[in-house]
């Protein structure tokens, strides 16, 4: 038996712990580790079942290729060259945007810049996205517009420090347990002011100040209104504005429209929950924002964030330990999939693709000419433009659009289009049965790496097990294809050797090495090789260098609901599972939990509806219909009802609307409208 | 009675390896302390109890109950080796005296004595706990301890393996002043955590806590199952099945009582559906329950859910809580 520290495959939150190995290889359970700064010798139910899926028999064990319309056993030479040749072909016929690449938020950091890699210097194009566009897009360009940087400000830690904390779309306890604790403790011990603003009754709302069950989709207006009191009773930090940000004015003319008494008819609230939520904000000495999909996942999610920004910068709580806007990123490794510039306009580091003179550094470090300078496909418009008749094939590094991209059928048509389609994976997803090869992959207990958490912290992974069947890492498949491919700059030794290469190019990844996170992880930016990390960004200056007020007038969601259709029908995660259920579909314990696809219900609608408890129902949207379990709980706002999207046999993703924030391409999971009745 | 240097108990735990499968408190990677063997990290003996329940060298978090192949039914194998586990505290040893009990009353589990029996138990007490906070010495329930005098370890053995084992070692003989002084500071040892759990059981037993409390606690639980995990009296498990090349293999891993799942009945209804009566029930079972079966209070003190508890919901704290708020009914 033996025991390798690594970081968890789940939440953002960026645990450490160590998986415990067999004599046989198999891996027989997790120990946490107690000297990690964010696990502290704590899980969740997720991190201590994270080994249990990783030997489960349905792993991929070998390459498949498609042949008559079934899938066959082949060799990794024979599915590598049918890709390579395929993709090329396809190239040759259609240019070089008709082929994208998906690139992988659960992937290593080392892996997602070899994707982004192998597009743009082996394939030319800059159509790779990640499922970041699913969840953070937003904060991405919110936040780059507003601080000049779009990743969470602050540490994990702070949460023990701040004295008001405003949680607004985030389920912080199921989603980021260990930072849904730290809440718990400094609300409970320290006697932090709490405010939850959710339509959801969560965990947390049972210990807040103040609950505000706002309509969903009206987070612009409520921010609004909560500065529109700040300043007109003249509770804003002046210096904080005068000193440190531009713009302050228009802010100024465009909440001011937002008076108590218009918000609260907008948002469905009382005025005296946004004067009290206002109050106790700007009166607090530390007060933080943390957010997540709640704000993110609407056509106006970048106004969202922007006005969650506006409302840090007004009161003053930027750059200073215990405050800031906090993003809570959903996956182990989003932030880092973010910073490896698998996205369509940037290179790692956010360096823009756009920039001739950035180009030219990319060009003269991964040894190619003429690198693509146009803005690719995201992962929704990808989806988008395959349905078109525009995209011809698509390369799927641990992504699942079947499940978790809006409107399912929408997908499924897209799918349909598609010449050629390469899945690389762990297990058989609903995205697996249209692939023409599928590849399969290792998992993270089967390979080196780095994970970059939440905060912004770059951590280790490590290999504890060999890699089950012929399955092989996902750097040493994109290695491979673009050799295959004629390129010759993927080649490397190690994952340590790819890390090195990201430190040279990659300046917020300049001082990161193997050898530097041995034990303990560091936050980005760390410039050099001497650089301690950064906790808190913008202390001194924004990255932007003056914080960027940016108002933003409320705008309704794209789909409300009406007389036939006359719920909102909100989605996201529950506790036990994570995303679409391939890992955690296969744990034992954590698929006891939640076991058939559910819809929540409050029980004034259930009683109106005669919907009982666990009895089946049909959710149905314009989209489509999908059969789930009644939970008949208070949780839910009466008019609303909330899907988690894990199921396969019930994929609250067909019934979403393919509604996109007009900058950030991010779909409304978030609202549309819905009907329900007993099955 | 034996005094050894530490060098002296690594070589003495190297020596025996031939012989037994030596588990003993390591560092890990990052410092963590665990059991593993004397070659995967730096013994560290000092430091207070292990953070992971030690009970799990018998009873893991998984392990196969039997594999079914096309012909027969295979049955874990015995151990090559008999194991020889360092690092229980007195409070551990007491646990591993109660789930001793457990598994062999009525239904004996032979997947757990296949890795119990002729195991070799060595306690660990004296100053050596956290920042040389004193450990209780154990004085049964153990074949040897190794008494730290806050530099080096007395050697008591206490049943024949231990004392042939005993004269193996090397050290010199001990100062009958020093061993009468370190059990006078154990004697001394406050007794305020036991007074408390007792005082927290007899409220449960009489029933004066109402379910309000209940509810205030378990608003606060996360369900994140530590508790039960890093418990060394929890015993329950889950069982499943794989298929792989042609065999099913049959397993077992650790459940707990803190998931719905864990009572919720084929039909949906759940006996102990709501958090508050599964957070109660944690409580109730070691310190209510287990009393009128067992005729003991199976929660040892050992600190391990509070340790692990994210939000402040251990054993100890809630005992404390209740009795702040009921005692003085």
């Amino acid at each position: 038996m033996k025991k390798i520290l690594t970081t968890c495959p789940y939440c953002g939150t960026g645990c450490m712990y160590y998986l415990v190995v067999g004599d046989d290889g198999t891996l027989l359970g997790v120990e946490p580790s107690s000297e990690h700064v964010v696990a502290k010798g704590q899980l969740c139910v997720k991190g201590w079942n994270a080994y249990h899926f990783v030997n489960h028999p349905d792993r991929l064990t070998g390459p498949l290729i498609r042949r008559n319309g079934k899938m066959e056993p082949a060799s990794w030479d024979e599915a590598l060259d049918l890709v390579v040749s395929r993709l090329k072909e396809t190239q040759t016929v259609h240019g070089n945007n008709s082929v994208a690449f998906f690139s992988s938020a659960k992937t290593t950091n080392e892996e997602n810049y070899l994707m982004m890699k192998l597009a743009r210097a082996a394939f030319k194009t800059n159509n790779v996205d990640h499922c970041a566009r699913l969840c953070h897009s937003s904060t991405v360009v919110g936040l780059a517009a507003t601080f000049g940087s779009g990743a969470m400000t602050n540490s994990i830690s702070c949460m023990e420090e701040a004295d008001c904390i405003l949680v607004t779309g985030s389920n912080t306890t199921e989603q980021h347990p260990l930072i849904g604790s730290r809440i718990i403790e400094n609300v409970t011990k320290r006697g932090a002011r709490l405010i939850v603003a959710d339509n959801r009754k969560i965990r947390l709302a049972r210990l807040a100040d103040i609950h505000v069950r706002w309509k969903n989709g009206t987070d612009v207006a409520f921010l609004n209104g909560i500065m529109n009191v700040i300043i007109a009773e003249g509770l804003e930090d002046k210096e904080f504005v005068k000193t440190r940000t531009e713009n302050y004015e228009e802010l100024k003319k465009v909440v001011a429209d937002y008076t108590p008494e218009k918000t609260a008819e907008i948002c469905g609230i009382t005025p005296e929950e946004i004067i009290k939520v206002a109050h106790m904000f700007a009166k607090a000495d530390k007060a933080m924002i943390v957010y997540s999909m709640g704000i993110t996942q609407h056509t106006h999610g970048v106004d969202n964030v922007k006005s969650c920004a506006n409302l840090a910068m007004l009161t003053g709580n930027i750059g200073r330990p215990g405050t800031g806007v906090n993003p809570l990123r959903g996956q182990n490794n989003v932030q880092g999939a973010c910073d490896m510039g698998a996205l369509p306009n940037v290179y790692s580091g956010y360096q823009k693709v756009t920039e001739p003179d950035i180009r030219k550094k990319f060009e003269k470090a991964w040894n190619v000419d003429s690198l693509p300078g146009e803005v690719g496909y995201t992962v929704t418009t990808a989806i988008n433009a395959a349905a078109e008749g525009k995209l011809k094939a698509l390369y799927i590094m641990g992504e699942n659009p079947m499940m978790s991209d809006p409107d399912q059928n929408h997908v499924r048509e897209a799918m349909e289009k598609l010449d050629f389609i390469v899945v690389q994976d762990i297990f058989p997803t609903p995205t697996t049965a249209y692939a023409d090869v599928i590849l399969p992959a290792t998992t993270y207990a089967e390979k080196d790496g780095t994970f970059t958490s939440t905060e912004r912290r770059v951590q280790r992974v490590r290999k504890a097990i060999e890699p089950i069947g012929q399955s092989r890492t996902d750097w040493e498949i994109l290695c491979d294809v673009a050799r295959r491919a004629g390129y010759n700059g993927m080649k490397y030794n190690s994952a340590g050797d790819i890390l090195d290469e990201i430190a040279i190019v990659t300046p917020i990844y300049g001082g990161m090495s193997f050898e530097r996170i041995d034990q303990i992880g560091l936050q980005w930016p760390c410039p050099d090789k001497e650089h301690p990390g950064t906790p808190v960004l913008h202390s001194a200056k924004f990255s932007r260098g003056l914080g960027l007020f940016s108002p933003a007038e409320y705008r309704p969601s794209a789909e409300l609901p009406d007389e036939e259709y006359p719920f909102v029908l909100s989605t996201g995660r529950c506790y036990f599972h994570f995303h679409t259920g391939t890992m955690t579909r296969r744990s034992q314990l954590l698929d006891r939990e939640e076991r058939f696809p559910y819809v929540e219900i409050s029980p004034e609608d259930a009683k109106e509806l005669g919907i009982a408890d666990r009895s089946w129902t049909y959710v149905t949207t314009r989209r489509g219909e999908v059969k789930s379990m009644a939970h008949v709980t208070d949780v839910a706002k009466k008019g609303v009802l909330f899907m988690p999207f894990h199921f396969e046999e019930g994929p609250a993703n067909l019934l979403t609307i393919n509604a996109l924030d007009p900058v950030a391409k991010i779909p409304e999971y978030k609202v549309c409208a819905a009907k329900i009745r007993s099955a | 009675m034996k005094i050894l240097t530490i060098q002296e108990v690594e070589s003495f735990l190297k020596a025996i390896e031939s012989d037994y499968d030596v588990q003993a408190p390591i560092k890990l990677h990052d410092g963590t302390r665990a059991l593993g063997k004397l070659d995967e990290g730096a013994l560290a003996i000092a430091g207070g109890r292990i953070p992971q329940k030690i009970t799990n060298v018998f009873f893991p978090q998984m392990e196969t109950v039997l594999t079914a192949g096309s012909e027969k039914i295979e049955l874990p194998k015995p151990l090559s080796k008999p194991l020889l586990v360092v690092g229980f505290t007195a409070q551990d040893a007491d646990c591993l005296k109660f789930i001793d009990r457990f598994y062999s009353e009525n239904y004996r589990d032979d997947i757990y004595f296949n890795k119990r029996d002729g195991a070799v138990i060595v306690c660990v007490s004296g100053r050596c706990g956290v920042d040389g906070e004193f450990l209780k010495i154990a004085g049964e329930n153990c074949d040897i301890e190794l008494i730290s005098d806050g530099r080096n370890y007395l050697l008591a053995a206490y049943t024949g393996t231990g004392k042939s084992l005993a004269e193996k070692t090397g050290g010199v003989e001990a100062d009958d002043d020093l061993i009468e002084q370190l059990q006078k500071e154990s004697d001394a040892l406050p007794t305020d955590d036991l007074e408390l759990i007792q005082k927290a059981s007899k409220l449960l037993l009489e029933e004066k806590v109402p379910d309000e409390f209940w509810v205030n606690i378990s608003d606060r639980c996360i369900a994140c199952t530590s508790c039960n995990l890093a418990c060394p009296t929890c015993t329950c498990f889950d069982v499943f099945d794989r298929k792989l090349d042609g065999k099913t293999r049959r397993y077992r891993m650790w459940d707990s009582c803190q998931l719905d799942g864990f009572m919720r009945e084929a039909s949906g209804h759940n006996p102990m559906g709501t958090e508050n009566l599964r957070t109660r029930r944690r409580i109730h079972h070691k310190l209510a329950a287990d009393v009128t079966r067992w005729g003991q209070i199976t929660c040892m003190l050992c600190g391990r859910c509070d340790d692990v508890c994210p939000t402040g919901i251990g054993i100890k704290s809630v005992c404390r809580a209740m009795v702040d708020k009921y005692g003085s009914l």
